[in-house]
């Protein structure tokens, strides 16, 4: 039971790293790397209106989410935008958000350093309760609350607002979203927004659940998020959830059952596994690619 | 160019094209075209397939780059971006329809009023009154109506964005002959309403038998223009267009 709760309690944090990546691809059809840049900044932004600002905890994740949210602008405009009308766009995009995302780390190495820094033990509640015989602290649920509440935030926003009506119609069609008069360039910025608004989410929970913020953070969480998305099925927001919590799980458990050495090894091997009976992976759909 | 009577038309003009000219690559799809659509009008540009109609109607709607000029009124929106153009009421109903296959017909719709969601209730109600398979069919996946209903669905869509300029593209494309009548008579409806229409077809008889004026484009060029029921009785226009559908 205790670890099935810790394995939900990273997984609700790699799925919501996983649907900014997803969010991105399956609207833009562009894969951005930078994300794990992003990752990194939102958990030392949070740290630094936390301990340097003094900002009450709650006041410095909302603040954190606000810079993912303008470092995805910044991503778009830079990684992206100028790249657009090339007929290699996706590709000459990738390599680029990977370009900045080095760029960023750089920047973050420079103002922050290479030491691992901690929020100060003070800055936690030290509430810990007991459920069915597992011992869960108070911030664990309050993440795993706000990442279920972001996530369930995420879907209703894709499937019942103006704003998520135009990301699907650019999703499936961006000439037909364009002809309707859907401003195309401002749904890819917001698009970039949620997205980095979500992994600095993730990257802000990432570093409270572990109390460990250290610029090569986003680097050790980049390939889970790549694994995530593919085997939740590309594109696909349930997917990345799912499958976040899928390999939460997995790791949690390759520790207790075989050791810590094997976590990757084992986590990874599962997620190899489910691709092989399921190669579109667990909610994608097999699509004909139109020319 | 025929002088007087184009030169006229086109000062009084809600759309106007000049000298435009599109090129993909190397290749000068639409090469110097002028047209001029008065205000109420519905104007026709017909020529085969591959002569630039639909180029010139995507360089109309701001999807590809061109050069010369384009206006809507009195305004220049040859640098608009394609959502201003919408707002303005310069609305396109593109060739081959790009219903939004994986989303309802409602929220298809809901889209097609983008620009105007201050009028969306009555403007759905208007176009369930004027369209009801598609009330009926509200809430189904757009990609399960059959193509007669998504050509309604489009031309609805195109509606809910209360166009001043309503842009056609081959609207009668792949229709069974009956469902072409239906949507000519939407057609002309939409025309007696006050909209102003230019419509692009590859059926010239339909077209010319509905327009007031037309245009004849071949390889990229205007090479004919004139009244409609001129041109259908044009030699040029009825051995190149009209030979197989007057059957002679």
């Amino acid at each position: 039971m205790q670890q099935i709760v810790n394995g939900l309690f990273l997984g609700s944090i790699y799925a919501l790293f996983a649907l900014g990546y997803t969010l991105v691809f399956g609207v833009l059809h562009q894969l951005n790397l930078a994300h794990q840049a992003v990752f990194m900044l939102g958990a030392f932004a949070g740290w630094v209106l936390a301990v340097s600002l003094g900002w009450p905890l709650w006041a410095a994740g909302v603040g954190a989410v606000a810079v993912g949210a303008l470092l995805g602008l910044l991503i778009e405009r830079i990684a992206f935008a100028p790249l657009r009308n090339r007929p290699d766009a996706h590709f000459a995009g990738l390599i680029s958000s990977i370009a900045l995302g080095i760029i960023l780390v750089a920047v973050g190495l420079g103002v922050f350093g290479p030491d691992t820094q901690r929020f100060p033990p003070e800055a936690f509640p030290g509430l810990r309760f007991s459920v069915a015989g597992a011992s869960v602290s108070l911030l664990q649920i309050v993440i795993l609350v706000v990442a279920v509440a972001l996530m369930l935030g995420l879907n209703w926003l894709v499937v019942s607002t103006r704003l998520g009506r135009a990301l699907r119609a650019v999703a499936e069609n961006e000439r037909a979203a364009r002809i309707l008069g859907v401003d195309v360039e401002r749904v890819t910025m917001a698009t970039y927004m949620l997205s980095s608004a979500l992994g600095a989410a993730a990257g802000m929970m990432f570093a409270l659940a572990f109390n460990t913020i250290r610029v090569e953070m986003g680097l050790a969480v980049e390939l889970k998020g790549l694994a995530v998305i593919i085997v939740g099925g590309l594109g696909s927001l349930p997917g990345a959830m799912v499958g976040g919590l899928i390999l939460g799980l997995a790791e949690v458990f390759s520790i207790v059952w075989i050791g810590s050495g094997w976590r990757d090894a084992v986590a990874f091997s599962l997620l190899f596994a489910i691709l092989f009976i399921r190669p579109q992976g667990l909610f994608g759909r097999i699509r004909v690619r139109e020319v | 160019m025929s002088a007087e009577p184009a030169g006229a038309a086109r000062h009084a003009a809600a759309l106007a094209v000049e000298d435009l000219h599109v090129a993909y690559g190397q290749i000068e799809a639409v090469r110097g075209v002028s047209l001029a659509v008065p205000s109420g009008a519905l104007v026709a540009l017909i020529g085969a397939n591959g002569a630039g109609k639909s180029t010139t109607l995507a360089a109309v709607s701001g999807l590809v780059r061109c050069r010369g000029r384009v206006r809507l009124d009195a305004d220049d929106i040859t640098r608009w971006r394609s959502s201003k153009r919408v707002a303005a009421g310069l609305v396109q109903v593109p060739e081959g329809r790009e219903i939004l296959a994986t989303l309802t017909v409602e929220e298809n719709l809901q889209l097609g009023a983008w620009h105007q969601v201050e009028h969306l209730d009555e403007g759905l109600g208007e176009v369930f009154a004027r369209f009801p398979v598609l009330a009926d069919r509200r809430k189904l996946a757009a990609g399960t109506l059959s193509g007669g209903e998504q050509q309604m669905l489009a031309i609805a869509r195109a509606l809910l964005a209360r166009p001043r300029v309503l842009l056609l593209d081959e609207p009668s494309m792949g229709l069974a002959p009956q469902i072409v009548d239906e949507v000519f008579a939407i057609i002309e409806r939409i025309r007696a309403s006050g909209t102003t229409v230019l419509l692009v077809e590859q059926n010239a008889h339909r077209a010319l038998s509905a327009a007031d004026y037309a245009y004849v484009m071949e390889t990229g060029e205007i090479v004919l223009e004139g009244a409609a029921d001129e041109l259908l009785s044009n030699p040029r226009v009825v051995e190149a267009y009209l030979g197989e559908s007057l059957g002679g």
